[in-house]
């Protein structure tokens, strides 16, 4: 079906039109032509940016726009025209929307009305500057002008650049190359080989004790959280990545933990001053206990309950912790001070530095067990629970026993990072477990890489480590995770390191392409089973 | 064409008056089935008969309201599905339910878990029982993989078999658990005459190398004649018969089942041409 | 024969099958005891108090069977528990807010009162403005969001669907903050709506001030109710519904645009938590991007409270967790901080001792 690439461009312009408006209104704009000041090398000094920053900005929605509009895949190989009008329309409608917003709050600014009281993030600074420092009807016009030239374009440069041969080899060869580079032989053979990857190893443990030592108290401050994200996400990775049971309260297991290890070892309330080591231990089995209490009697039910009473379960514990009712007991809504630092052999051990030894050390015995976990019969049954449950259970396996353990194990770990959290910070309170943390552990797991190890460690990174870089986003934050799930359901589910199967047949690469299925594709497409059959 | 496979004497599978009631309809009503152990018997009937209910019931889905199902002379039913399991019956599918994003060797393995002993903590500190177990398990896969003809197609993962080789494979995992019933639905399901004759063969030396009584439900009246030992049909629910392919061939009421009243005359054509067909065979 | 069998965990297993019955038994009495000694024993507060947590809890019940019939209706479709209901309601109670805004500026001066604005000059205009602007965003929230979102992912894995409900929960409650700021806004009503005012109720002897507001929501809610109940059963649309519900394939093998129900689905859901949305604008008289959160998770318990699936199961369990959650505090003697820690072990409890909700589950079954 062949729509008219006109109508295709306003749709695109549309969407685009929408998003311009939407992060005006959210102060994007600014603090988009902030950022490229930082990346550029000029950071603003004054509070606002400069206004080429901002034309940049725009014109980098105006180009990806003109990008997206040509790259509809509806037009023949060489329809350039049908293209450049859809990049053209694009942009025009785009530039039209963002032109009547900024007419209008430029009018209202003009009138010295103050829009703050009902859209916070509209400043009059970032009105001036989104209707280019000039009166309503010039920067209408400015924005029109430049969102439509720069899709225009750009639509125009993309369709050059796809309907080029010449450029298409290039790009081909240059990623053809690039991937031969990360899949040719020697490099599998390098990571295969014994000695190179215990090389490996040897450097990774050399970083790993010298730098903690080096890059001072911030970063160490820094990739503490996110070692601690690890563990958090490495424990979830059990319940919800390979038995599949989502569970959205996982909060409530990091504050048990925390809780219990911050009471054991804090001198108000209870002054127990237990040693760190044994109140380690006990918040772990504390958080796993309550795991196996809360399963019990959910672990039997329809798989998505288990999520909203977990997130119930996280709720209660808050607002316990938050009430008045348990101030005797838990310190109420002031939360936990001088929570007790780890001791070895009887002398003090908390510097930062320590600390984040005894994180990176914890993250190592988590990965352990994690892999370990992975590999053995208990993780297979987890996997097949996930992906079929009633045939897993006519295959013999006991699902409601191998969730109940799976969201114990989850929950100690849990408990593990709550007692180390509440330790390093010297501090636990009520809102160091807001729902928001469990939220950000489900998203690290699912960006890295739902069910595996090292996407786990990726997710943690980009998610905990990179806002601490970019300071600026720190208010868009939630909203970028909230947009990031969606996207990510929606494109690759999967994540972007996915989990992959072992090979335990162990054929040698010629004989397995020789068996290969794919090569078969006649045999594939034409029996293709009718899915799972749900 | 009977088979003439020497039945041994303990029944392996009994039901009793079995009946499932869904809402006010009876999907199995009164069923009494008793399999001798070693024999390929079939269950047969149209559409909505209620075959794969009673599967159901003797796998542990469904508890049945009535009656009782007796293993080895131990009555199971109403037992969790693990635990059926567990006691030596295997189960497939019609529509193949494997593991889609598990490889096909792991498919097999999951199949072996209930014998093993070793539990998440030998996991973990990867003692010498969890070694083995581990060893022995990926031996048994590749075993069956040879057993059923997917060597070397291990390690792919189950989605993207072709659709023969997913049904052995579902097949293989049955095995894997070393069951001594095997309940396969409609195992030709969807094939081609010539897997259909594979398929058939596979399950005769399934019981002749490996001892295991199988108890199918099939469609394909060739298949069924072929390699039972004993037929029942059922429809509504109800049996309304039992016995030797010949039989049940023969049967009017069964005749008037599959094809209403006054089918028996429309068949005798069919007979007729097929007896002609086997003159011309032996 | 031998038994190979030994089950791993012989004692958690009986645990589990048990612990449904002793639960049960144990809150009971708990309750029966707390009841008594509040009551009977203690008589902290006299009748009007009890009568004004009944009123209140009413109203609020409302509220919540509004939204729950939307949870109730997505699931019973979809199997899938849409998280960022609950914002769609909030951004209802922004549209409402909003709506009465503008209004409040519109001067409508008479030789009387030249102050006079629209909002006080036409009441009854204004109020009816506001529930559609209110219910207009949020019908609009719902479709776009199962178009954008949901739709793409109709034959995903439900934790796929339910992380992606989660994620545009996020995206929702995040944008309306940036957009319209962290503070509460207060909702100004036009002056005869006022907050306080009312009819006076002499309960033994003390006033209970029956508000207007109230009344108002609580017979809106359960006009749209009915309303809702004769769609479904009665109209071509909500046979269509129920078929969908029933079976997704059988159904667009009859003939039903399965992705055309599910949209309408989606905004019928979002028309009725938009109406709460704006019940809320004015009964409560606050606004901002988190209301919605803690009423749209109540509103869920609400659901399953009922018997998910199951529409006249979600009208009385959210009449239910509004009754209990204003009553329950005091009636057990317990902190009214704790008023949502109440609603929370509700949801627990129900799943313990009944999965299937008060009035039963209506769900299609499992296909083996």
């Amino acid at each position: 079906m062949r729509t008219s690439p006109v109508r295709n461009g306003i749709q695109t312009g549309t969407i685009f039109g929408i998003i311009m408006v939407m992060m005006f209104l959210i102060g994007f704009t600014v603090i988009g032509a902030e950022l490229i000041g930082k990346i550029l090398g000029n950071p603003s000094i004054s509070g606002m940016p400069d206004l080429i920053y901002f034309v940049i900005f725009m014109i980098l929605v105006g180009v990806w726009c003109g990008v997206s509009a040509a790259k509809r895949p509806l037009y023949g190989p060489d329809s350039v025209k049908d293209a450049v009008l859809a990049g053209l329309s694009a942009g025009a409608i785009c530039g039209l929307c963002a032109a009547v917003t900024g007419f209008i709050f430029g009018s209202v600014a003009a009138n010295h009305i103050d829009v703050r009281a009902y859209l916070v993030s509209v400043s009059p600074e970032s009105i001036s500057m989104f209707t280019f420092n000039q009166n309503p009807t010039l920067g209408a016009l400015a924005l029109f002008g430049v969102m439509t030239l720069s899709s225009f374009l750009s639509a125009l440069v993309a369709v050059e650049v796809r309907t080029s041969q010449k450029i298409r080899t290039m790009i081909e060869n240059t990623s053809g190359s690039i991937s031969e580079t990360v899949h040719s032989q020697r490099i599998s053979d390098l990571l295969n080989n014994k000695y190179a990857r215990y090389g490996f190893y040897l450097i990774v443990a050399i970083a790993l004790i010298i730098l903690p030592r080096t890059w001072g108290g911030y970063w160490n401050y820094v990739f503490g959280t996110v070692g601690i994200y690890i563990i958090l996400g490495l424990g979830l990775n059990i319940i919800t990545g390979w038995a599949g049971q989502l569970v959205i309260g996982y909060v409530a297991f990091f504050a048990i933990g925390a809780y219990t290890f911050a009471l054991l070892t804090a001198p108000v309330p209870h002054n127990l001053l237990w040693n760190f080591w044994i109140a380690l231990a006990l918040g772990i089995v504390v958080a796993g206990i309550s795991g196996l209490l809360i399963g019990l009697p959910i672990l039997n039910l329809r798989g998505d309950y288990l999520a909203i009473v977990t997130l119930g379960f996280s709720e209660i514990i808050r607002i316990l912790l938050k009430s008045d009712l348990l101030t005797t007991f838990t310190g109420g809504p002031r939360g936990v001070h001088d929570v007790g630092g780890p001791t070895l052999f009887g002398s003090s051990f908390n510097t930062d530095v320590d600390f984040m030894y005894i994180i990176i050390i914890a993250v190592l015995v988590v990965s352990f067990l994690a892999y370990r976990l992975q590999n053995s019969h208990t993780g297979k049954a987890w996997v097949a629970i996930n992906l079929d449950e009633t045939v897993a259970r006519a295959t013999g396996i006991n699902a409601f026993v191998s969730k109940l353990l799976a969201l114990a194990l989850s929950a100690a770990i849990a408990g593990l990072a709550g007692a180390l959290f509440a330790s390093r910070n010297q501090f636990t309170g009520p809102d160091d477990h807001q729902l928001m943390v469990a939220i950000n552990v489900i998203c690290l797991v699912i960006v890295g890489g739902i069910g595996n190890i090292p996407g786990i460690f990726l997710g943690a990174f980009a998610l905990k480590g990179l806002p601490e870089i970019l300071r600026e986003i720190e208010n868009y934050r939630m909203l970028v995770f909230g947009i990031l799930l969606i996207v990510m359901m929606r494109l690759r589910p999967e994540g972007f390191l996915p989990a992959k199967r072992p090979v335990l047949e162990k054929f040698t690469a010629d004989q397995r392409s020789s068996t290969d299925p794919a090569s078969h594709p006649g045999n594939l497409e034409t029996n293709t089973p009718p899915g799972k059959g749900k | 064409m009977e088979s003439t496979h020497k039945l041994g004497m303990q029944v392996c599978i009994e039901t009793q008056k079995v009946s499932k009631i869904f809402g006010g309809l009876t999907a199995v009503n009164a069923v009494n089935l008793s399999v001798p152990e070693g024999a390929i018997a079939s269950i047969i009937g149209p559409n909505g008969a209620g075959k794969t209910t009673l599967f159901n019931c003797i796998s542990g889905y469904y508890k049945p309201e009535h009656g009782q199902i007796i293993f080895y002379g131990q009555q199971i039913q109403g037992e969790q599905t693990y635990s059926v399991a567990s006691f030596g019956i295997a189960r497939t599918y019609q529509n193949i339910r494997l593991f889609a994003d598990m490889t096909a060797i792991e498919n097999i393995i999951v199949g072996q878990y209930p014998r093993f002993t070793a539990n998440w903590m030998d996991a973990i500190i990867s003692t010498r029982r969890e070694q083995n177990e581990e060893k022995i398990a990926i031996e048994e896969g590749r075993r069956l993989l040879k057993f059923v003809g997917l060597e070397g197609l291990g390690d792919h993962l189950a989605r993207n078999l072709p659709y023969g080789a997913q049904r052995r494979l579902e097949i293989a995992r049955a095995l894997a658990n070393k069951p001594r019933l095997l309940l396969l639905d409609e195992p030709t399901a969807g094939m081609n005459p010539q897997e259909t004759d594979k398929m058939t063969h596979f399950i005769r030396s399934l019981r002749d190398e490996l001892g295991i009584t199988i108890l199918l439900i099939e469609h394909d009246m060739r298949v069924v004649m072929d390699i039972s030992d004993q037929i029942t049909v059922l429809d509504y629910g109800t049996k309304i018969a039992e016995g030797k392919p010949r039989e049940i061939q023969s049967n009017q009421k069964v005749i008037e089942a599959y094809l209403g009243p006054g089918g028996s005359s429309l068949t005798k054509k069919y007979q007729l041409r097929k007896k002609q067909r086997h003159a011309i065979i032996n | 024969m031998e038994n190979k069998s030994s089950p791993r965990f012989p004692l958690l297993l009986r645990v589990s099958r048990y612990i449904r019955p002793i639960v049960g038994v144990i809150i009971a009495i708990f309750l029966a005891w707390q009841l008594y000694s509040v009551i009977v024993v203690q008589h902290n507060f006299s009748a009007d108090t009890w009568v004004r947590f009944g009123l209140s809890g009413l109203i609020l019940g409302g509220m919540y069977a509004l939204i729950a019939i939307g949870y109730t209706l997505v699931y019973g479709i979809m199997f899938m528990i849409n998280f960022a209901h609950g914002e769609v309601m909030m951004l209802g109670a922004f549209g409402g807010y909003f709506m009465l805004e503008l209004l409040r500026f519109i001067p409508m001066p008479t030789s009387a009162n030249p102050n006079l604005n629209f909002l006080n000059a036409y009441p009854i205009v204004s109020i009816i403005l506001a529930f559609t602007a209110g219910i207009s965003v949020s019908a609009l929230a719902g479709y776009l969001l199962e178009k954008i979102a949901y739709r793409p992912l109709r034959k995903a894995p439900r934790l796929i669907l339910l992380i992606t409900a989660i994620g545009a929960s996020i995206f929702l409650q995040n944008l309306a903050m940036l957009l319209f700021g962290p503070t509460r806004k207060n909702v100004i009503n036009p002056d005869i709506l006022d907050r306080g005012a009312g009819w006076t109720w002499m309960v033994s002897g003390n006033p209970v001030l029956i508000p207007y507001t109230g009344v108002f929501s609580l017979v809106l809610s359960a006009l749209l109710m009915i309303g809702l109940y004769l769609v479904v059963q009665r109209s071509k649309l909500g046979r269509a519904m129920r078929a969908v519900a029933q079976d997704k394939n059988t159904a667009s093998l009859m003939g039903v645009d399965v992705d055309d129900v599910i949209s309408k689905t989606f905004i019928i859901s979002g028309v009725l938590a938009g109406a709460a949305g704006v019940m809320w604008d004015i009964h409560m008289g606050l606004v901002n991007h988190y209301i919605g959160f803690l009423p749209g998770i109540k509103a869920f318990t609400a659901a399953v409270m009922g018997g998910i699936g199951n529409i006249p199961g979600a009208m009385l369990g959210g009449m239910f967790l509004g009754i209990i959650e204003s009553i329950g505090p005091a009636a057990l003697g317990i902190d009214f901080q704790l008023k949502d820690v109440i609603a929370f072990s509700i949801l627990v409890l129900v799943l313990i001792v009944r999965p299937s909700g008060i009035l039963g589950e209506k769900l299609s079954e499992e296909k083996l």
